[in-house]
């Protein structure tokens, strides 16, 4: 069973094709990664599948939906970590989670969901006030407290101290035993090496290659994710 | 429901914790009061007043705010939509702007003994359609002006002057001529009207439908400019 299939997607911004032709598959479970330089189309193909643009061409299918469509039915599903998703500076972080539990059908306990975060300390504490990495981990929290089937983050770790990426591992990790279906988004190779059960490296709005990231380093005769990927690319080691 | 019960309580909690919105809303009128030694012939005005500061002098640059800090954009991958977060703003201002009016003209009774409004229901009824007036305006400038900087900005200098020129920071009267014929034009002076009406319990129906008329057309606007990113 697939959990995500898009097939031949395209969007171009004012003429300038930002994704030209991206296909791939997600299996229901898997922790897939999407890796690719700034302006590779990872952003791009990220909003087409969770319904914030509507693609020009291709078809993209989520839990068997449209997200263009069925953008409203399949959130109840959908757990999103963005790049540049905020919150208001006096909003607590408390209140934040509560309140996008109120937003779900079938939402996780949110008190659940902040003791597993280790938000709890931070429980009174303004958006505002957070740290980076803080409110990195909120933000992440506030993906999950829907209790989604797939979840996407986008640039997960980007801000994180070393031993806040690790804890974020840690808990993705957990998420692939329970069972959820994961979409990384990255520029960071060890992470998605560590993380992922498949990988689509994308590179000027195309899918370079797809693989286990063993296969991607077999394939290429490299050591590394990020030599395989280079190697991919016609970088010069 | 319960997602636009959760919004609109955290919207005006946060409300709460913006120290201008408390000062502008609640303390400035009533130092404006007191200078005035609890006349109560003002305290309609002061109503108008408040409702527009709320809603075109706070309302603009929060809503660019929550734009330009994709607070919007986080929202839209939600299974609310983000028109749920522009009512929830609504209903926090003008609960907010209802919160301030009603200790005015709870102090300008009980410590100033001053007369009671003539016609609460219809009091309540023109300040409900000016605030909610007040925040289409402010959602038409938000949709006009992109940045939150510009929004704040644009939303001041269309409030300030209209406070003065509508009738509601200093009465018409007082106003020359000129100034006078500006404000016949301004959407805040048949809501002045309006509020001092139901006050003197004279209320008529003609203002309240103007004001509906300009929150119908606003609105519309707002929602035809109104960009989500």
């Amino acid at each position: 069973m697939e959990a995500i299939e898009v097939t031949d997607l395209r969007k171009s911004y004012e003429g300038t094709p930002a994704v030209d032709g991206v296909t791939f598959t997600v299996r229901t479970g898997e922790t897939f990664g999407i890796i690719g330089h700034n302006g590779a189309g990872k952003t791009t193909t990220v909003e087409c599948l969770i319904g914030l643009r509507r693609a020009d061409a291709g078809t993209v299918r989520v839990l068997g939906e449209d997200p263009a469509r069925r953008r409203r039915a399949l959130a109840h599903r959908l757990g999103v970590q963005l790049q540049d998703g905020s919150l208001p500076d006096r909003i607590k972080v408390a209140e934040a989670l509560r309140m996008f539990g109120s937003f779900y059908r079938d939402a996780a306990d949110w008190r659940r969901v902040m003791e597993r975060w280790s938000l709890r300390p931070l429980a009174r504490k303004a958006f505002g006030d957070l740290s980076g990495g803080q409110r990195q981990r909120l933000m992440l929290a506030l993906a999950l407290v829907g209790d989604p089937e797939v979840v996407v983050l986008d640039e997960l770790t980007t801000g994180l101290d070393p031993i806040a990426r690790r804890e974020t591992w840690r808990l993705v990790g957990d998420l692939r035993t329970a069972g959820t279906t994961v979409v990384l988004v990255s520029h960071y190779f060890d992470e998605i090496e560590a993380l992922c059960d498949r990988v689509a490296v994308l590179a000027r709005g195309r899918v370079e290659a797809t693989g286990t990231p063993g296969e991607l380093i077999a394939r290429t005769g490299t050591a590394s994710l990020e030599e395989a990927y280079l190697a991919l690319e016609g970088v010069d080691r | 429901m319960k997602a636009f019960t959760a919004l609109a309580a955290a919207e005006l909690r946060l409300l709460s914790r913006d120290p201008a919105s408390l000062f502008f809303m609640v303390a400035f009128p009533l130092m404006l009061l007191v200078l005035k030694r609890g006349d109560s012939g003002a305290v309609p005005g002061y109503l108008a007043m408040i409702a527009a500061i709320g809603g075109m002098g706070a309302l603009p640059g929060l809503l660019a705010s929550y734009r330009e800090r994709k607070v919007l954009k986080r929202l839209a991958t939600t299974p609310i939509s983000p028109v749920l977060l522009l009512g929830a703003q609504l209903v926090a201002q003008v609960a907010a702007g209802l919160a301030g009016s009603v200790l005015l003209v709870v102090v300008t009774i009980t410590v100033f003994g001053g007369q009671a409004p003539g016609d609460v229901l219809m009091l309540a009824a023109a300040f409900l359609l000016c605030s909610v007036m007040a925040c289409a305006l402010g959602f038409v400038i938000a949709a006009v002006v992109r940045n939150t900087r510009g929004a704040s900005l644009i939303g001041m200098l269309v409030m300030f002057p209209m406070i003065f020129l509508s009738g509601a920071a200093v009465p018409r009267r007082a106003l020359p001529g000129s100034l006078r014929q500006i404000g016949d034009f301004l959407p805040l002076t048949p809501a002045v009207e309006a509020l001092g009406d139901a006050w003197s319990g004279t209320a008529a129906i003609f203002p309240l439908l103007i004001l509906a008329g300009i929150i119908v057309a606003a609105t519309a606007a707002g929602a035809a400019l109104f960009r989500w990113e």
